[in-house]
């Protein structure tokens, strides 16, 4: 094999796959990159085995191959190069993988291509054409609510649905995500809906993975689903990134959004960031609660509290006005639960539905319909 | 280190220069749960009664009166154990609701004569009355004070023992039992010590007094005898702290308990090492019960349980996890310490256990994260339990758990 590429190429493709290389696995060759001539292109890839990131850089290839070589090495090496064209050549049957650039000269110890795990393109399946912005946005709103630990493993990742809209009809692509605590709904609208519906359960990372890759996307970013149902993969231009999917039923979460409720609240999502922000300082020594009082005002406006304490540090406490439907009430939020969604939202206002202190609280972007985040409150005496 | 007494704000008056006599008491009730038993039921007195934290042949016997201790019967024996030795016992199951008040009020009688009152369980505390004397009168006079209002008020017994520290009144109460008092004069520490057993130093285990006996040693002053640099040879560096308690010399200082509780814990020293992991696990788990009730009592709840093992002869080792919400529930306190057992107890080849233990500290106030879907129904069970138990007694409900059956069934 024998490249040349431009070192910002090499180095922007090497940062794109470098998200999907493995850090902990016993099969040591995934911690490499693979860096393989494709179609007058090189493509560079990795994958942890849960997911798989592929990259397409443009290169002159004077003789075609493959080689993988060790991936925070060669990430490393080549973001200190200067911006030059470099030189990637192996030698028949080498180990050796040599990189020229400018005047720096390396040898890289490789392992054979042979042995990385091959990484399918989906090409049958069913597929939808997603907007990137809107992809983005539906992913920070939901990604962060699917559980971190393993114990279910169906709640570590984002339920996506395609259905015609309950209420409009429209051709639809519904986001959710649950730790058992709390739920986030996030819905895309689609240019049409897919020729098969839609349901599958996406590992929250690959998700994660996928948003930080759509900020650079302009183009529709194509999701296809393996007609096994066992893989997702979105192609973006000259990016692909392919997930196992999860199996499993996830739970039917729509009975747990409330259709009517007893107490509405309205408030500026930037006054109830930063209240909660200041509370949350102390209740991090404590329990971590925040508690929040609802306090109507006949006409005027209302007054949402938001309080913490800490036995042995203090107490605080703040107030920001509200516009507040219904009987005065209270509830109390782990305080990281309530920062997360107030976080998520990038409205200006959001209203605050409940019924009661031990029951959920919905909090809806006020002005926008595709999203509800529902989370439980904390039980506490007093 | 100095330790100014609780009414040194007086100063100025010669009167209240530093006492001459012992004044740290160890105030001990005498077989609480039996004693408070017999209150209620004096039909019982004079036969032997054994309370038990469960009646069933796993159950662990946590008092015994002291005619049950002439068969051999003590505290920490499985029940099965206890019948055997003494078929004609009374056995009752613990009903700590009950104990609880009479703690309380044990308790409150004791800050009457000092705010320096260091709790060491429910019914024993270490109280230091230096500075005091002008008000109750010298460390004898306020320990005879509290045996007779003890006496009035609770209707048991109390042993109290007085000397110049912790450690060496504890052996006095003890050896004063029951209904008794000792008084260990200052600097006469080591020849009340000498002539008692070895086995009557607490920190001695079994094992110790095994060891030891092979050296040719059977009393404290034997002990104390010993060259340090050879306990030392054998025992690391508790050698050391083995020879200076041989000589009543013990410097931990009376500490109050700063009004509220840092943690509540229960622990259990083996009589024999304990290598059953079905024994291990109930014990622990009568442990989270325990610790519950003592959360719900104090109107609590544990963020951090912590675990505590010892192997002989005293390679003690602690795990803790934290949890992510505060628990008052007997259920997850135990699933967290479990997990710590069964880790902590793989990592050191699974081998005998001397003592166990089970705390929950980092205290706060009781909430709990709701699951998505949940009614408070979970809540709403716990408060009926704790209600019946309020009325009836810790064995009106119990678990199934409890009842502690064999493997295999």
């Amino acid at each position: 094999m024998k490249v040349q590429v431009l070192q910002e190429n090499l180095q922007r493709g090497l940062a794109i796959v470098g998200r999907a290389v493995a850090t902990r696995s016993t099969l040591p060759i995934t911690a490499n990159v693979l860096l393989q001539t494709d179609k007058g292109r090189l493509k560079l890839a990795a994958t942890d085995l849960d997911i798989a990131i592929s990259a397409w850089v443009g290169a002159k290839i004077d003789e075609e191959g493959a080689t993988t070589v060790p991936s925070r090495l060669i990430t490393d090496f080549v973001s200190s190069l200067p911006p030059a064209t470099a030189l990637l050549e192996i030698p028949d049957r080498g180990r050796q993988v040599r990189l020229e650039c400018a005047r720096n000269e390396s040898t890289i110890t490789a392992m054979d291509a042979e042995d990385f795990p091959r990484i399918n393109s989906i090409s049958d399946g069913v597929a939808v054409q997603l907007e990137p912005r809107a992809l983005r946005r539906a992913i920070d709103r939901v990604e962060f609510a699917a559980a971190s630990d393993d114990s279910r493993p169906v709640l570590t990742g984002v339920h996506v649905k395609s259905a015609p809209h309950e209420k409009t009809g429209a051709p639809t692509l519904t986001l959710a995500s649950a730790d058992g605590f709390r739920l986030a709904v996030a819905e895309i609208t689609l240019s049409a809906l897919p020729d098969d519906p839609i349901e599958v359960i996406i590992p929250a990372r690959a998700l994660r993975e996928l948003g930080r890759l759509a900020n650079d996307a302009n183009e529709p970013i194509e999701m296809r689903i393996n007609a096994q149902k066992t893989q997702v993969q979105f192609a973006m231009t000259d990016v692909e990134l392919v997930a196992q999917l999860i199996q499993g039923t996830f739970p039917n979460y729509r009975q747990l959004i409330p259709e009517s409720s007893g107490t509405t609240c309205t408030v500026s999502v930037e006054e109830f960031k930063r209240e909660t922000r200041i509370a949350a300082i102390f209740a991090r020594d404590g329990s971590g609660i925040i508690r929040l009082q609802l306090q109507p005002n006949s006409g005027l406006p209302g007054t949402l509290t938001i309080s913490a304490r800490a036995d042995e540090i203090g107490n605080n406490e703040g107030s920001i006005d509200a516009e507040i439907v219904g009987d005065a009430t209270k509830i109390a939020f782990n305080s990281r639960y309530l920062q997360d969604v107030l976080n998520a939202l990038s409205v200006e206002k959001v209203a605050l539905e409940m019924t009661s202190p031990s029951s959920q609280g919905v909090f809806r972007p006020v002005g926008e319909t595709d999203y509800v985040h529902v989370v439980m409150p904390m039980f506490v005496q007093c | 280190m100095p330790l100014a007494g609780p009414c040194a704000a007086y100063d100025g008056h010669d009167t209240m220069t530093r006492p001459a006599g012992p004044t740290v008491l160890h105030v001990d009730l005498d077989a609480f749960f039996v004693s408070m038993e017999l209150l209620r039921h004096p039909e019982l007195r004079g036969l032997p009664v054994v309370v038990a934290g469960g009646l069933g042949p796993r159950g662990v016997v946590n008092t015994c009166s002291y005619e049950a201790r002439r068969f051999g019967v003590h505290s920490a024996m499985p029940v099965g154990r206890a019948r055997q030795l003494c078929p004609r016992a009374v056995f009752l199951a613990s009903d700590y609701a009950y104990y609880g008040v009479a703690s309380q009020r044990f308790h409150s009688i004791l800050r009457d004569y000092t705010p320096l009152v260091e709790p060491a369980g429910a019914d024993e505390a270490y109280l230091d009355v230096a500075g005091c004397e002008q008000l109750f009168g010298d460390g004898e006079a306020i320990a005879g004070d509290i045996r007779r209002r003890v006496s009035a008020e609770i209707g048991i017994t109390a042993s109290v023992g007085v000397s110049g520290n912790k450690l060496v009144s504890k052996v006095a109460s003890d050896a004063s039992k029951p209904d008794g008092l000792v008084v260990v004069p200052l600097g006469g520490e080591a020849a009340f010590l000498g002539p008692r057993p070895l086995r009557d130093l607490p920190m001695i285990g079994p094992k110790t007094a095994e060891v030891l006996a092979g050296l040719g040693v059977r009393t404290i002053g034997e002990l104390a005898a010993v060259a340090v640099g050879h306990l030392e040879s054998r025992f690391g560096r508790h050698g050391l702290e083995l020879h200076e308690r041989a000589l009543g010399r013990f410097d931990s200082p009376v500490l109050a308990g700063r009004g509220e509780a840092k943690s509540v814990s229960r622990e259990m020293t083996f009589e024999q090492d304990e290598a059953s992991e079905d024994r291990l696990r109930a014990v622990l788990r009568g442990q989270a019960e325990r610790v519950a009730a003592d959360l719900v009592r104090q109107g609590k709840a544990g963020r951090t349980v912590t675990l505590k093992l010892r192997f002989p002869p005293f390679e003690t080792l602690t795990r803790s996890a934290t949890r992510p919400s505060p628990t008052g529930l007997a259920d997850e306190l135990f699933e967290t310490a479990l997990e710590l057992f069964e880790r902590a107890w793989s990592e050191n080849a699974r081998r005998p256990v001397r003592l166990i233990g089970l705390g929950a500290t980092n205290l706060q106030e009781p909430a709990r994260q709701l699951r998505l879907g949940e009614t408070l129904e979970r809540d709403r069970v716990a408060e009926t339990v704790a209600a019946i138990r309020d009325r009836f007694g810790d064995g009106a409900v119990k678990r199934g758990a409890e009842l502690m059956r064999g493997p295999g069934r």
